[in-house]
C-alpha cells in the first residue's frame, strides 16, 4: 500500500517538476535558446506568490492573476533582448547564467537569505488534501493542484501547438527556420509570445513551488538536476514528454525512496538519465529527429 | 639549432638551480605580526555564509556578532582598544572560507579571528587557523571528535559525545511522560552533523539508532535522505506506514517543516516527534501541525530563563529583535543559533582579558587555563583531551502553544514538556 | 621563421615562467612580495588548472562539457581518502587521483564518443550527470568518507619552502604550469589541429583520415588527468572534504565562464579568463559590498558574453598595444595618485580598463579586426620528421593506366534502413584510373552508395573492397587511408582554418602523416591545381558555392586517394562555372585518381564519364558505356521517361 500511495504522491508532484522544466524545454527546442533565466523566474514567481499572498491575505491561488502576466512580459522582455542580440545556442546559456546570479542575489537582497514561507492561516493548502472513498488513498492537495495544472497548461499548449495558426507556425520555425521565414512567419513575435508563455508557467511553478515549501534564495540552483533531468527524458522542445517525464520522475524517485531508500534516488535518477541519454538520446517519448 | 635548444634547457635548469639554492639559505619568518598600536582598533576577522546554501542561518551570526561588537565598545572595547569587525560573505562555498581566513591573517593581519558558519566551513577554518596558529571560537561545529585543533574552542557544546548526549537526553525526556513511546521511526539527513547523531564516527557507531535499540526501544523505521530532499510525500508514507509512536528527525533546515506538511497530508500525525537543527521560524509558522513538535536548544528567551539570567540578557535578547526585524528576518527571536554566537564572542573577549594581550598562544592557553564566562551558557572549562568541548548545557525544547519553550531538563525548564501532540 | 621562434618559445617559455613565478614565493621576503598574494595567486592557479583541463576537452574540440566538478571530486576525494583517512603518502595520491580520472574520463568518453548519433547539447547534459551520480555514490555508501567528510591534513614538506602557503602555491604552480603547457603543446601539434577540425566539422575530419574517436578520448583523457591531480590540491587547500564541498555545480559553471570568458579556441583564453574573474570576485568580496558582489560578476559576465563571445584573447590579440596601454597607464597612474585602495585594487582597475578599450572598438570593427586575428596566431606544429626530404607526390609523375587493375569492388551490396531498403544487392566494380558517373533519381540509393564506400554507413549484407581490402566495419578514416575520399553536395569547410590549411589538414592526417610545414607546402600544389591558388589565404566564408566546391576537391585530394567521390559537386553551378569544374574533374583523372561523379542530370555525366552506372529503387538498373546505357530501355522508362525533357 505505501509503495502505491507514494508512487501517487510522486506523480502528483512531477506535475511540478513537468510544470517548471516546460518552458525550459520549449524555448531551447523552439527558440534554441538555454535560458537559464527560468530558473530565476520560477524563483520570482514564488516570492511575488509569498509576499501578495501574505501582505494582503489572499489566497495564493488567486495571486496568480497578478504574478501570471507579470512574468509574461518578463519572460518576453528576455526573448526580446536575446532577440535582439542575436544570441547563440551556447551564449545565451552563459548570458542567461549571468543574469540568473543577478536575480537570485537580487531576492536574497530584497527578501533576505532566511527561509520564506507562508503562514498556515495564509496557506490553507499545504496541509490538506482530498481522500478517495473506499482506497486508501490520498491525494495531497498542493501536488494535485500541481498535477492538474501541469495537464491543464502543457496540454492546453500542446493543443494550441496544434490547432492554432500560430502553433502551427511555431512548429514549422522549429524545424526549419528559413522555410518559415519565406512563408512569412514572423519569428521575432512567435519567440515572444513563446517565451512570454513559458514565463507565465514559471509563475505557475512558482506559485506552486512557495505553496508547498519553504523558500530560500539558494534553491534556484537545487532546481537543476531534477528539471534538467526532466527535460532530457522528455525530449528537449516536446511538450508531453515533459510531462510525462516529469511524473516518471517524480514517480520513480518516490518509489525508489520506498522500496530502496531515499539516499539511493539521486543515484537512480541521475543513473536513467545516462541511460536514456545513451539509448535514446532524443528523449523517451520523441519519434525521429523532429522537434 | 639542437644544441641551442639544449644551452637554453641547461640555462633554464641552472637558473632554476641557483634560485632554490638561494631560497633555501633565505629565512623566512613565520605568520607576519600584526601592528600593535594600541590607539587603533582591534580587528577580528571572519567569513560567514551570507549567500548560498548556508545564508538562512549565517545573517542570525552577523545580526548578533555585531551586535555584540557595538555592545562591547560602548562599554570601552577590549584591552582599552576599540573592536572592528571585519567579516566577509564565503558565499557558503568552503573553498573561498579557506582563502578568505589565508587572507584575514595574512593580508588584513586581523588581531583575532571568530569562527564562520555550518561545520564543513568551520572545519576548512580550522585547518587555517591551525597553519597559523590562531585561536579560534567556532559557533556550531557538531563533530567533536573531527575537530581536533587544540586552539578552537566550541560555543554551542554538545559534550565531547554529541551521538551519545542528544539520544539519551532525548529518550530520557520522552521517558518521563505518562505514555513513553515503544516504537521510534529514524529518519536522517545525510549531511556530516546530523548523520553524526544518528549513527557516529569513525569507528565509534554509537547514535541515535544504536542508542534506541540499546534502551529497548522498537526501531520500526531507519530512513536516510539526501540534503537536497524537497519531495517529502514518500517518506510521510513510509512513517504512516510503520506507525511509530516518536518520529526523530536528525535533521535540518525545513526537513520537519516538510515532513510535517506530508504527514498532514496524508491525515496523519505521529503521536511525538523531535528535529535535531530545525530552522526554527517556519515551524511556528505551521501553527497547529507543528504543536508539541520537539528539538534541542541551548537557549530560548522564556520568561523564567530570562528571569534567571538578569536584566542583562533580557536587552540583549530585545536589542537583537530590533536589529533583526530591521534587517527583514522573518524570525527576529534571539536563541539557540544567536546565543552560540554570543558565546563565542564571549569566549574570544574572555581569552583576551585573561591572556592580556593578543598574542594567540597566550589567549589558547588563557582559556585552556581559566575558562571563560558567558551570558547564556555560564562558566565554560576547555578540556583539551575532549577537543574543548565543555559539559553540555544542551536542553530539549518544544513548541507550545506557538513558541518554543524549554522543556528538559526539569532544572532549565521554563514550562513542563506536553506528551502528546494534540 | 615563425615556426622556430614559437618553437623556442614553447620550450623554454614555460620553464622560465615557471621559474619566475617560483621566485615570487621563493624570494618573498627579499623582493618584499606579501604573502597574501600568494594566497591569491593559489587560487587563481587552481582556476587556471581546472579552465585548462576543460578548455582541452571542450573549448578545442568544441564538445562542452557540465562535468568538471567529477574531476575535482574524483581528485579531492582520492587523495582525501588515501592521505587523510589511510595515511599513503600525499604525492601518491596524486598519481591515483591522475589514474582514477584518467579511467573515468575514458570510460565517460567511451560512452559518450561510441554513439554515433551523439550532439553537443546530449554530451553536455550526459556531462552533467556525471557529478551528480559520484556524489550520489559517495553519500550512498558511507564507508568511502565515514558519512561526514574528512580531514586533510597539511603533508610534511620541505621547511625551506616557509610557509605552507608557499608549499600550497609552489604545488599548485608546478601544476598549473604543466597544465597550461600541455594545453599548449597540445594546440600547437596534429592533436591541436585535429580537434580543431572536430570543432569545425567532425565527420568531414573523419572522412578525411583524422581518427576523430581516438583524438577525443586522448582529449577527454588529458583533461581528466589535469582536472584529477588539481583536485587532489584542492583537497589539501579546503582542509576538509566533504560530497557538497566538491561535487556541486560550482566547479564547472566557474571553469566554464572564465574560459569562454577569456577565450577557448587558445590555450592563454582560460588562464586569462581564470585571473580576471577571480581577481575580480577577491575584490568584489574586500570591497565589503557582499550584497552587491554577485550582482557585478553576474552582471559583468551577461555583457561580456554579448559583447565579445569569442572571447577576450581574440581581442586583446588584435588590439594588444593599446590595451597594455591602458592597463599601464592605470595602474601607474592609481599609484602615484595613491588612490582607490591598494595595488589589487589598482592592478584589477587596469585590467577592467584594458578589456574595456579591447573590446568596445572591436565591436565596431568586428568583420575586419577579429576574422584576422583569430587566425594569424594559428602557430605550426612542431615539425616531427625533420629529417626526411619532401617526396613529390604521385600524381605529378606516375602515369595514368585506365582501367588495369580493379579498385573498387562491391559484392551484393544491400543496406536497409528499418524496413526501406535504400539499397539491395547491388554489385559493381570500378577499375583505377575510371571516371565512372553513378547516377540516378532522387531517392534511388546513390547517396546511401557513397556513404557505404566512404565507411560512413555498414552495409547491412554484402562486402566491399577497395584495392583488395575489405572495408566493411572499417571507422571511415581508415576507410580514408585505404585511398577513398569524397566532397559533400553542401561544402563544408573546416571555418576556423584557412584555404591552404583546410587542404593541409588533409595531407597531414592521409596515408604517410606529414607535418605542418611540409603539409601546407604540399597543399600549396592541390590548391593550385584546383585554381584556388591565389585565395590560399582565405577564409572559407570568403568563397563563392563554386569557389567551396573546388576547395571540396583539393581537400580530397590531399588525401591522395584512388578514387574520388564528387556528390553532385556541380549542382548549383553557372554553365561556365560547370565548365571549369568539369576541366578541373578532367585534370584529376589525367592525375590517375579514378573519380566517381554522383549526379541526377544525366546530361552532365555523359559528356564527362567514361561508364555510367544507374541506380532505381535501390537496384543497379544499368552499367556500361554512356551510349548504351543511354538506349537501354529500361533507363529510359525509369529514368529518362520523367526527365527527357527537363
Amino acid at each position: 500500500m505505501d509503495t502505491l500511495q507514494a508512487g501517487l504522491s510522486g506523480v502528483l508532484v512531477g506535475g511540478l517538476y513537468a510544470l517548471m522544466a516546460a518552458g525550459l524545454s520549449i524555448t531551447w527546442g523552439v527558440l534554441r535558446i538555454i535560458n537559464l533565466i527560468h530558473f530565476g523566474l520560477i524563483l520570482l514567481g514564488a516570492y511575488l506568490t509569498f509576499q501578495i499572498a501574505s501582505s494582503w491575505n489572499v489566497d495564493p491561488m488567486l495571486t496568480l492573476v497578478i504574478t501570471m502576466p507579470a512574468l509574461f512580459v518578463l519572460g518576453a522582455l528576455v526573448q526580446w533582448t536575446f532577440d535582439r542580440l542575436a544570441i547563440s545556442e551556447l551564449s545565451s546559456l552563459l548570458l542567461s547564467f549571468g543574469l540568473l546570479i543577478v536575480i537570485v542575489q537580487g531576492i536574497s537582497n530584497l527578501w533576505s537569505a532566511d527561509f520564506r514561507q507562508m503562514s498556515a492561516e495564509v496557506n490553507p493548502y499545504a496541509t490538506r488534501s482530498v481522500s478517495l472513498g473506499g482506497l486508501d488513498l490520498v491525494f495531497p492537495l498542493p501536488t494535485l493542484l500541481a498535477f492538474g495544472l501541469a495537464v491543464v497548461l502543457i496540454g492546453g499548449a500542446h493543443v494550441a501547438l496544434r490547432r492554432t495558426f500560430t502553433g502551427r507556425a511555431l512548429r514549422a520555425f522549429a524545424q526549419d527556420r528559413a522555410i518559415a521565414a519565406a512563408f512569412g512567419i514572423d519569428h521575432r513575435r512567435i519567440g515572444v509570445l513563446l517565451a512570454g508563455a513559458a514565463g507565465a508557467t514559471a509563475a505557475a511553478a512558482g506559485m506552486l513551488f512557495a505553496m508547498s515549501t519553504a523558500l530560500t534564495p539558494a534553491t534556484a540552483f537545487e532546481w537543476f538536476g531534477t528539471v534538467f533531468a526532466v527535460v532530457i527524458l522528455g525530449g528537449i522542445g516536446h511538450l508531453l514528454g515533459t510531462l510525462v517525464a516529469g511524473l516518471l520522475v517524480g514517480a520513480l524517485g518516490a518509489v525508489v525512496t520506498v522500496l530502496i531508500s531515499a539516499a539511493a534516488e539521486p543515484f537512480v535518477l541521475f543513473s536513467t538519465i545516462v541511460l536514456v541519454l545513451l539509448l535514446r538520446p532524443q528523449g523517451l517519448f520523441a519519434h525521429g529527429g523532429t522537434r | 639549432m639542437r644544441s641551442s635548444k639544449y644551452r637554453l634547457l641547461t640555462l633554464v635548469a641552472a637558473g632554476a638551480l641557483v634560485a632554490s639554492a638561494a631560497a633555501a639559505c633565505e629565512q623566512k619568518s613565520g605568520t607576519d605580526s600584526g601592528s600593535q598600536a594600541s590607539d587603533k582598533p582591534i580587528v577580528v576577522g571572519s567569513t560567514l555564509s551570507l549567500s548560498g546554501a548556508f545564508a538562512a542561518t549565517g545573517n542570525i551570526h552577523k545580526i548578533a556578532g555585531q551586535q555584540f561588537v557595538d555592545q562591547l565598545n560602548k562599554n570601552g572595547g577590549l584591552l582599552g582598544r576599540q573592536v572592528k569587525w571585519l567579516v566577509r560573505d564565503d558565499e557558503s562555498d568552503q573553498a573561498k572560507v579557506s582563502t578568505l581566513y589565508e587572507q584575514l591573517i595574512t593580508q588584513d593581519k586581523v588581531d583575532l579571528i571568530i569562527g564562520p558558519y555550518a561545520t564543513p566551513n568551520i572545519l576548512s577554518a580550522m585547518a587555517v587557523a591551525a597553519r597559523h596558529g590562531y585561536t579560534l571560537p567556532q559557533h556550531t561545529a557538531v563533530i567533536a571528535p573531527l575537530m581536533t585543533y587544540s586552539c578552537q574552542f566550541p560555543a554551542w557544546s554538545i559534550g565531547p559525545k554529541p551521538n551519545e548526549y542528544v539520544p539519551n537526553q532525548l529518550f530520557d525526556a520522552v521517558a518521563s511522560t505518562p505514555d513513553p513511546p515503544k516504537r521510534v521511526a529514524i529518519l536522517t539527513n545525510q549531511n556530516g552533523s546530523t548523520d553524526f547523531v544518528s549513527y557516529g564516527a569513525g569507528e565509534n557507531k554509537t547514535g541515535m539508532v544504536s542508542i534506541a535499540k540499546q534502551r529497548g526501544l522498537n526501531v520500526v523505521l531507519e530512513a536516510r535522505y539526501p540534503p537536497t530532499t524537497t519531495n517529502w510525500a514518500s517518506l510521510a508514507t513510509r512513517v504512516r506506514d510503520a506507525k511509530p509512536d516518536l518520529v526523530v528527525n536528525d535533521g535540518l533546515g525545513v526537513d520537519p517543516v516538510g515532513l510535517l506538511q506530508a504527514m498532514k497530508q496524508l491525515n496523519y500525525r505521529p503521536p511525538m516527534m523531535f528535529s535535531l537543527f530545525p530552522a526554527p521560524g517556519p515551524l511556528l509558522g505551521l501553527g497547529e501541525t507543528a504543536q508539541g513538535l520537539l528539538s534541542v536548544t541551548i537557549f530560548e528567551p522564556n520568561k523564567p530563563t530570562l528571569d534567571k539570567l538578569g536584566q542583562n540578557a533580557s536587552s540583549i535578547v530585545d536589542e537583537f529583535k530590533s536589529r533583526a526585524t530591521q534587517a527583514k528576518l522573518p524570525y527576529t527571536v534571539f536563541e539557540t543559533q544567536a546565543a552560540a554566537s554570543w558565546n563565542a564572542w564571549e569566549i574570544l573577549t574572555s581569552g583576551v582579558k585573561g591572556a592580556g594581550k593578543l598574542e594567540q598562544k597566550a589567549i589558547c592557553d588563557s582559556l585552556h587555563a581559566k575558562g571563560a564566562d558567558t551570558t547564556f551558557s555560564g562558566h565554560l572549562t576547555f578540556d583539551p583531551k575532549a577537543n574543548n568541548f565543555w559539559p553540555t548545557t544542551l536542553a530539549i525544547k518544544q513548541i507550545q502553544d506557538r513558541d518554543w519553550v524549554t522543556v528538559w531538563p526539569a532544572e532549565r525548564a521554563a514550562a513542563k514538556l506536553r506528551a502528546s501532540a494534540g | 621563421m615563425r615556426a622556430a621562434l614559437s618553437r623556442r618559445r614553447g620550450l623554454w617559455g614555460f620553464p622560465l615562467a615557471f621559474v619566475a613565478l617560483a621566485m615570487l614565493s621563493l624570494y618573498r621576503e627579499t623582493i618584499g612580495f606579501p604573502v597574501f598574494y600568494l594566497t591569491l595567486l593559489t587560487t587563481i592557479l587552481f582556476w587556471t588548472a581546472q579552465s585548462t583541463s576543460w578548455n582541452i576537452l571542450s573549448g578545442y574540440s568544441g564538445y562542452f562539457s557540465f562535468g568538471q566538478a567529477a574531476f575535482v571530486g574524483v581528485g579531492a576525494y582520492t587523495t582525501a581518502v588515501l592521505y587523510g583517512r589511510h595515511q599513503v603518502d600525499f604525492y601518491v595520491t596524486l598519481g591515483c587521483s591522475a589514474v582514477l580520472c584518467a579511467v573515468l574520463a575514458l570510460f565517460v568518453g567511451g560512452l559518450a564518443f561510441r554513439l554515433r548519433s551523439l550532439r553537443g547539447e546530449i554530451f553536455a547534459l550526459l556531462t552533467l550527470a556525471v557529478p551528480f551520480i559520484l556524489g550520489a555514490l559517495a553519500q550512498l555508501n558511507s564507508a568511502i568518507d565515514g558519512g561526514q567528510g574528512i580531514i586533510v591534513t597539511v603533508p610534511p614538506f620541505p621547511s625551506q619552502l616557509g610557509l605552507f602557503q608557499d608549499y600550497l602555491y609552489l604545488i599548485s604552480l608546478a601544476v598549473a604550469v604543466g597544465a597550461v603547457w600541455a594545453a599548449y603543446a597540445i594546440q600547437h601539434s596534429r592533436f591541436g589541429w585535429a580537434l580543431s577540425a572536430i570543432r569545425d566539422a567532425e565527420d568531414v575530419a573523419e572522412g578525411l583520415g583524422v581518427a576523430t574517436f581516438r583524438y577525443k578520448m586522448l582529449a577527454i583523457m588529458v583533461s581528466g588527468v589535469i582536472g584529477g591531480v588539481s583536485g587532489s590540491i584542492f583537497a589539501l587547500q579546503i582542509g576538509f572534504v566533504a560530497v557538497t564541498s566538491v561535487f556541486n555545480l560550482t566547479v564547472p559553471l566557474f571553469v566554464i565562464v572564465m574560459s569562454v570568458l577569456g577565450g577557448r579556441a587558445h590555450w592563454l583564453g582560460p588562464v586569462l579568463g581564470a585571473g580576471l574573474v577571480t581577481l575580480l570576485q577577491d575584490r568584489l568580496t574586500a570591497s565589503g559590498l557582499a550584497d552587491w558582489r554577485l550582482v557585478v560578476l553576474g552582471g559583468v559576465l551577461a555583457v561580456l558574453v554579448v559583447i565579445a563571445p569569442e572571447g577576450l584573447y581574440v581581442r586583446l590579440r588584435a588590439r594588444p598595444w593599446p590595451a597594455l596601454a591602458a592597463f599601464a597607464v592605470i595602474v601607474v597612474g592609481l599609484r602615484l595618485a595613491n588612490a582607490f585602495g591598494g595595488p589589487l585594487d589598482w592592478i584589477l582597475y587596469g585590467a577592467l580598463a584594458a578589456v574595456v578599450i579591447a573590446v568596445l572598438p572591436g565591436r565596431l570593427g568586428r568583420k575586419t579586426g577579429t576574422a584576422r586575428a583569430e587566425r594569424t596566431d594559428r602557430p605550426e606544429p612542431t615539425e616531427r620528421k625533420a629529417a626526411v626530404p619532401d617526396r613529390p607526390s604521385p600524381d605529378d609523375d606516375e602515369p595514368a593506366p585506365t582501367g588495369a587493375e580493379v579498385l573498387v569492388e562491391c559484392e551484393d551490396v544491400a543496406r536497409y534502413f528499418g524496413g526501406v531498403r535504400a539499397l539491395d544487392g547491388v554489385t559493381l566494380r570500378i577499375g583505377s584510373g575510371e571516371l565512372v558517373g553513378l547516377v540516378g533519381p532522387n531517392g534511388s540509393g546513390k547517396t546511401t552508395m557513397v556513404s557505404l564506400l566512404a565507411g560512413t554507413l555498414r552495409p547491412t549484407r554484402g562486402t566491399i573492397r577497395v584495392a583488395g581490402r575489405d572495408i566493411a566495419g572499417l571507422p571511415p578514416h581508415r576507410v580514408a587511408h585505404a585511398g577513398v575520399a569524397r566532397t559533400y553536395q553542401i561544402p563544408r569547410p573546416f571555418g576556423s582554418m584557412t584555404v591552404r590549411d583546410n587542404v593541409a589538414m588533409a595531407i597531414m592526417f592521409g596515408r604517410e602523416p606529414r607535418s605542418l610545414p611540409r603539409a601546407r607546402a604540399a597543399a600549396e600544389r592541390h590548391i593550385g591545381f584546383v585554381g584556388l591558388g591565389h585565395l590560399a589565404d582565405a577564409r572559407p566564408d570568403a568563397l563563392n558555392l563554386h569557389q567551396r566546391q573546388l576547395l571540396e576537391m583539393a581537400r580530397a585530394l590531399g588525401t591522395n586517394p584512388k578514387v574520388l567521390f564528387l556528390d553532385e559537386a556541380l549542382a548549383g553551378l553557372t554553365p561556365a562555372e560547370i565548365d571549369n569544374a568539369v576541366e578541373v574533374v578532367r585534370r584529376i583523372q589525367r592525375g590517375g585518381t579514378s573519380i566517381v561523379i554522383v549526379e541526377h542530370l544525366l546530361r552532365v555525366v555523359n559528356q564527362l564519364a567514361t561508364r555510367i552506372v544507374v541506380l532505381d529503387k535501390g537496384t543497379l538498373l544499368a552499367d556500361g558505356e554512356p551510349r548504351t546505357v543511354m538506349r537501354d530501355p529500361a533507363v529510359v522508362q525509369a529514368y529518362l521517361g520523367k526527365r527527357a525533357h527537363a
